[in-house]
């Protein structure tokens, strides 16, 4: 952002404060807690570190956050490490530095931010963390279940392919990069419920490093290689769009079974459950997650209690979107929430 | 005087114009592109996020600078032999893994451990050496293959026990310390980082693998060819790379405590972009601790001041590839086009005006009025000299002289026929003198104030350093140009040193400034002191200690003056001008046997360049856009021999109407009656009868009496 | 026997590094089609191309610029950003030509300023493509497209078939790769910038000497590559359905690097073909192909592939030493 932006921005932001506070005083119907919250809001800061502001979940939170922000009065501040956790590091250190009242991270890893998450606390600093959650605790974990994305992605594939749908079964696994945490939590989900449905059999497994290019490149080689593959549970829209391109490709769309997982933005999942590139969903819902976060971090700007003393999970509930249960409501857009909050 | 030239004159004398190129002629101006980068680089985040440098930012940054900076130590002496190595981010990432591993998961001792993930680094580097150093692999090529196989490993390892090494079973006070203690706020990484670079920076200039290691980058076949065990060093490089990019890794694994897949992905790049932006080349050869210091803090502060400012994703990555490109663009036109710029700017005019030529037609009364003289002189050794700087005979007629090879020529006297190679100096001998025990002292271009023992012939160096000028940015206390000299009666030697900017074979530029860059220096043998006497003089040449030893007679060459500078008496330490208007530009002096002084003019002045001298502007432009065999210089084809008095009358002139004989004339030397005259382009020496002449003349009997 | 007799031995039996990499391609297929059920068969040889036929693409782009003693390390990102501008314009409705030729545009600027870069300012061609491939990345990230991965619009047939559609069961991406093969062979044999890329690989300085024009030509080379790094960009836009950028900051360019050295591309110019590069190719798809069939993790195939080009590299450089009174000053 050029300082010209920057002064553009302050000053947009100094407009709204001084809206926000005139409504407040002025015209604004309080009904005693409206009053107690907006004097509480006004002026705060709340700090953002998400993975990389390159994807549409990450677009969504800071979205849905900066419509509240400009609600209430209080100050978005966003740094992105741009997948990179050491850059991630410097830039909460940053931020701390400047005390926010709040601080929302998203960790790439339960270890890299723990300390961080300590300092802030310490320095009376509120940490949110979403969709990962550190050895330290902050004072909210807003986000998925990774465990639970996967085991339900199991789950379908039991339903599609296991011996009640009268399937051989055979499935391939396609990971991200195997190195991710949760990754590696949704890799032992699957382990998990390999055991449990002892009719699902691995026929492969091979990472596509979140590249659609790569997943494609190895979904189709085991297609060809394996013909009668029933379902692949997938890792990520991102990666799947490839995924789904060799299985066109190698003219099985309806025959194997892909259930991919993901935020849910209308242009990764519904279009694709529409065209029927995705047999199956499972969404951790972005808007909702927005929604999560922007409740906790509200609640957190007004609570006086000492940061760290009670921390809670807000575990976003999974929508299964499959072209039966697709309604105009199962998939968002940033557009949206920009305009109308999340 | 018009007013452009009072406007000329004033400019010159105000406007050090020659401090530029002085101060592009240093060496430590490589490190100025990087250093002014930082600069700009600091002053631009302070200006934009005023946050950026809260101290509690900084220890953080500092930290991390740390780790950086380890890393980019490595990559700079690797490329500093020649090479490129960019498995350091694997390395890295192998070492933080393997430094948790052991502490963490397997609760080995926390020194222990460490010294495992550095032994792993320097396994890796071994690695590299054998294919790189040994079977000589393309260096590129192969850390590439190694930084993608290491890379694998340390995935590999991720996988299986990543959840495992997070969780320290053990406790260390001396972890804790190294992950979160500091010094005086600084924090630990950091010093042991300044500390190491310390130690590389010894290692590289001051021990014998470091010369290698440039030796090798400078010119790997010259290296080879001198003996440098080249491939031991080049393999070394990587040895010690590894080591470096491991102890990176050590300290990524005290700060952060995880392992993960995006660990030290990509730093092979941040490092290469430190290192050229510090000014080191790849390719090797040129670049040093201390470039890789300003590269790492500088890719630290960028990288840290983008994330800080909030930008877009990519923002930081335009950023730093932009900067990238503008360094490299820089560092390499400033590599090609630095000598150019210095060439152009060094020759600094500065303004000078000359008092009125005399006339120095024949027949017009004047003191210079052109004869023959020199028609009829005897030569010596035609064909046989080359450059015959200064010549002198001892006691036993012998005739010395100085040789461009380097070397002292002595021809026997009394026929001056057979001739030897008295000593080889090394440099080129020019002003000469014989002290009171006969011992020959010489003044060697280049190299200093040398003397030749009398029977022995040993070569003893007297002195080649005088006191440093405070404030000047040439370093002058080595000496440059060491001309001519002479011996006082109570020892001290005197010595002129004509110009401290330029050196013996480009003396000639040197009358293009018409500056007062010479000076005279003092020698004393009684407590080997050298100290500077008279600086800032327009190129003094010829020194002659008076007959009765209580001043000294010196040659301004561009000055076209004698000046004398008195020892002794009631006006010791002053300077007056004994001759203010020499029609040509004079040379060494000498004793004559009638108690007056030989003086050579090595060229006559012309209009044109006196003229010249008075347009500093106009010298300027020439140097700057004229080839230099093109530029306007002061006339060196015809020269004379001048006697004056004590007085500066003038009171013979010797001239060759040809110009065969001795078209260029800096040396005089008379001896039993005879005048020898040499030329620092000449291949003859002149043996001419000075008329009326003592015959029992001596220089020797001259300064240091009767025969011994 | 010591080294310099084995050396001279398969000196005399004309052994390169080109015929080691293929006689490994070829027994490793031989063993593969023995004992890999569905190795060998139609489908499983053409998805074997297929996998390859991009990273075949793009490498005959590096080598081009490898040829003329150059190399492209931005290929990837210009091709990742180029081609997500195109999706992301067509997304924001702009007509599809118009987009095409808005990324093409940009495409060729990208190679335009490495050309200058490289010949003009003379910053070495690592240095020069390093940093715009980074700078690239950034400027496409924060400017003009706003997420990781652009999804494909709902296009033309047309389009979509350029990189996910086949002519006789043959995937298009195996008939770009062969039509780009065959006139890149035409274009280095035949033409005459294609021989002036060899004599300027060869020597520099002496190519510039025998008047050949060196700073146009190593523009053209850069142009070029880029030109074939959007080629590959489209075909993998339209087979998966969508552009990664972050595949810029990924081991890509690594790999084309490996394809086009592994092939006995000398990576100080002047030497190889595109012969060589198909080599290269081939032995990759061999590998991953039988490797995936084989469900090796990933980690190991990175460690098989790369310990394959260092045995490569290490028994070329055994068969052919450098010379240390003739080997180039600053030759990386």
């Amino acid at each position: 952002m050029s300082l010209k932006k920057y002064v553009l921005a302050g000053a947009t932001a100094l407009a709204m404060v001084g809206v926000a506070i005139t409504a407040a005083h002025a015209d604004h119907f309080d009904d005693g807690q409206w009053g107690m919250t907006a004097k509480a809001l006004k002026g705060k800061t709340v700090a953002y570190v998400p993975i990389s502001m390159g994807f549409d979940l990450a677009q969504g939170w800071a979205a849905a956050m900066q419509k509240s922000a400009d609600k209430w009065g209080y100050k978005l501040v966003i740094n992105d490490p741009n997948w990179s956790a050491s850059a991630g590091v410097q830039a909460i250190g940053q931020l701390l530095a400047q005390k926010p009242d709040v601080l929302v991270i998203q960790p790439f890893d339960p270890q890299s931010y723990a300390k961080l998450i300590k300092k802030a606390l310490d320095q009376g600093t509120k940490v949110v963390q979403i969709n990962m959650e550190s050895v330290t605790h902050g004072d909210a974990y807003v986000g998925s279940d990774w465990y639970d994305v996967a085991a339900t992605e199991m789950d379908l594939m039991e339903k599609a392919c296991g011996k009640a749908a009268g399937k051989n079964g055979k499935i391939a696994l396609i990971p991200g990069i195997p190195t991710n945490p949760g990754q590696m939590v949704g890799t032992q989900a699957i382990n998990d419920k390999l055991k449990q449905y002892p009719d699902l059999q691995v026929v492969a497994t091979q990472a596509a490093e979140y590249d659609p290019t790569k997943a494609h490149d190895v979904a189709l080689t085991i297609l060809k290689q394996h013909p009668d593959l029933c379902g692949i549970p997938g890792t990520w829209d991102g990666q799947d769009v490839g995924t789904a391109a060799a299985i066109k490709e190698a003219g099985l769309l309806g025959k194997v079974y892909l259930v991919t997982s993901g935020g849910g933005r209308q242009a990764a999942a519904c279009d694709y459950i529409a065209n029927g590139s995705y047999s199956a969903y499972v969404s951790y819902d972005g808007k909702g997650q927005g929604r999560d976060l922007v409740g906790s971090v509200v609640s957190l700007l007004q609570d006086s209690e000492k940061a760290g003393s009670h921390p809670v999970g807000v575990y976003s509930s999974l929508k299964i979107i499959t072209k039966e249960t697709m309604s105009t409501g199962s998939c968002w857009t940033i557009e949206d929430i920009k305009a109308n909050g999340a | 005087m018009s007013a452009s030239e009072v406007y000329a004159r004033w400019r010159h004398r105000l406007i050090p114009d020659h401090i530029l190129g002085e101060i592009l002629s240093k060496t430590w101006i490589d490190n100025a592109i990087p250093f002014a980068f930082l600069i700009i680089a600091i002053a631009f985040f302070a200006f934009i996020n005023p946050h950026f440098f809260l101290l509690s930012g900084l220890g953080d940054m500092a930290r991390e600078l740390g780790e950086i900076i380890f890393v980019t130590l490595g990559m700079v002496i690797v490329m500093l032999a020649g090479g490129i190595d960019l498995s350091v981010g694997s390395t890295f990432a192998l070492s933080n893994f393997i430094t948790l591993a052991l502490f963490n998961w397997q609760g080995w001792p926390i020194g222990l451990a460490v010294l495992c993930a550095l032994l792993a680094g320097a396994a890796v580097g071994l690695l590299n050496g054998i294919l790189v150093g040994y079977l000589r692999l393309r260096a590129f090529l192969t850390t590439l293959v190694t930084l993608i196989i290491i890379r694998a490993i340390d995935d590999t390892l991720v996988i299986q026990y990543s959840t495992k090494v997070v969780v320290p079973i053990t406790q260390s006070k001396v972890w804790d310390f190294i992950s979160d203690g500091d010094i005086y706020g600084i924090p630990i990484p950091f010093i042991v980082a300044i500390v190491i670079a310390a130690v590389g920076h010894v290692l590289l200039t001051r021990l014998r693998p470091g010369w290698h290691i440039l030796a090798v980058g400078g010119s790997r076949r010259s290296a080879h060819n001198a003996g440098i065990p080249v491939r031991r060093t080049v393999a070394m490089t990587y040895v010690m790379s590894g080591i470096l990019a491991a102890a990176g890794g050590v300290f990524y694994a005290s700060r952060l405590g995880t392992a993960g897949g995006d660990t030290g992905v990509g730093l092979e790049v941040t490092a290469l972009t430190a290192a050229v932006l510090g000014g080191n080349s790849l390719g090797g050869g040129r670049g040093s601790v201390v470039k890789a210091l300003l590269g790492a803090l500088t890719v630290t502060i960028i990288n840290n001041g983008l994330i800080s400012l909030g930008l877009k994703s990519g923002a930081g990555s335009l950023a730093l590839g932009v900067v990238l490109l503008i360094a490299v663009a820089i560092d390499v036109r400033w590599l090609k086009n630095r000598h150019k710029v210095l060439s152009k700017v060094y020759v600094s005019p500065a303004y000078f005006k000359l008092p009125p030529c005399p006339s120095i037609t024949e027949g017009s009364g004047s003191s210079y009025a052109l004869n023959d003289k020199l028609h009829d002189v005897e030569l010596i050794g035609l064909g046989e000299i080359d450059a015959a700087e200064d010549p002198i005979l001892d006691i036993n007629d012998d005739l010395f002289f100085g040789s461009r090879k380097g070397d002292i020529i002595r021809y026997f006297g009394p026929d001056h026929k057979r001739w030897e190679v008295y000593v080889h100096v090394g440099g080129m001998p020019l002003g000469m003198a014989f002290d009171r025990d006969g011992n020959l002292l010489c003044c060697v271009a280049g190299m200093g104030l040398y003397k030749v023992v009398k029977d022995t012939r040993k070569i003893v160096k007297l002195t080649d350093e005088t006191n440093r000028t405070w404030l000047s940015i040439v370093d002058d206390s080595r000496m440059r140009l060491p001309d001519d000299l002479d011996i006082a009666p109570d020892g001290r030697i005197f010595f002129s040193e004509a110009t401290i900017r330029f050196d013996s074979y480009e003396w000639m530029v040197d009358g293009l400034e018409a500056r007062g860059n010479g000076r005279i220096i003092c020698y004393d043998p009684r407590d080997k002191s050298t100290k500077t006497v008279l600086p800032k003089i327009k190129f003094p040449n010829g020194i002659c200690v008076a007959h009765d030893g209580k001043s000294i007679f010196y040659a301004s060459t561009w000055g076209c003056t004698i000046e004398r500078f008195w020892l002794e008496g009631q006006k010791k330490g002053t300077t007056e001008t004994i001759i203010a208007d020499l029609p040509g530009y004079p040379d060494n002096i000498n004793r004559s046997s009638d108690g007056n002084y030989w003086v050579a003019l090595v060229g006559l002045r012309t209009p044109a360049f006196d003229l010249a001298l008075r347009k500093p502007g106009f010298r300027r432009r020439m140097v700057q856009r004229v080839a230099q065999d093109e530029w306007l210089f002061p006339q060196m084809n015809a020269g004379t021999v001048i006697k004056f008095t004590e007085s500066g009358q003038v009171i013979d002139c010797l001239w060759d109407k040809r110009g065969v004989n001795h078209p260029m004339l800096t040396s005089c030397n008379e001896h039993k009656g005879y005048l020898y005259l040499g030329g620092i382009v000449n291949n003859r020496v002149g043996k001419y009868k000075v008329p009326g002449a003592d015959p029992n003349f001596t220089n020797q009997g001259s300064y240091w009496g009767a025969k011994p | 026997m010591n080294g310099q007799d084995i050396g001279r031995f398969f000196r005399s039996a004309q052994f390169s590094q080109e015929k080691i990499v293929f006689s490994i391609a070829v027994v490793m297929f031989v063993v593969f089609s023995a004992t890999l059920q569905g190795f060998l068969t139609t489908g499983n040889v053409i998805s074997l191309v297929q996998s390859v036929s991009i990273l075949g693409v793009l490498s005959i782009g590096m080598a081009l610029t490898i040829f003329g003693r150059g190399i492209d390390l931005s290929i990837v990102s210009n091709m990742a950003i180029s081609v997500a501008w195109v999706l992301y314009l067509a997304n924001q409705h702009v007509s599809l030509p118009a987009a095409l030729l808005c990324g093409l545009g940009l495409n060729l600027a990208i190679g335009l300023l490495n050309g200058v870069l490289i010949a003009y300012v003379e910053i070495p061609a690592i240095f020069a493509t390093l940093a715009m491939g980074t700078a690239v990345y950034g400027f496409g990230h924060s400017i003009l497209v706003n997420s990781d991965v652009i999804f494909l619009p709902n296009a033309d047939p047309w389009f979509k078939a350029l990189g996910g559609g086949s002519v006789l069961g043959i995937p298009s991406p195996v008939l770009w790769l062969i039509a780009l093969c065959a006139v890149v062979f035409l274009f280095l044999r035949f033409t005459r910038p294609g021989r002036f890329i060899f004599g300027m690989g060869d020597n520099p300085l002496a190519a510039r000497i025998a008047g050949i024009p060196v700073r146009p030509m190593i523009v053209l080379q850069y142009l070029i590559s880029s030109l074939i790094g959007f080629l590959a960009g489209i075909i993998t836009a339209t087979l998966v359905n969508s552009m990664n950028t972050r595949v810029a900051n990924s081991t890509l360019v690594y790999d084309v690097i490996l394809v086009v050295a592994i092939g006995g591309v000398g990576l100080s110019g002047g030497k190889g073909s595109v012969r060589n590069v198909i080599v290269g190719t081939l032995l990759i798809g061999t590998l991953f192909n039988g490797m995936t069939i084989l469900d090796v993790p990933y980690t190991l195939q990175n460690i098989v592939k790369s310990v394959i080009l260092l045995i490569a590299i290490v028994t070329d450089s055994l068969l052919n030493p450098r010379d240390e009174q003739t080997s180039q000053q600053g030759d990386i």
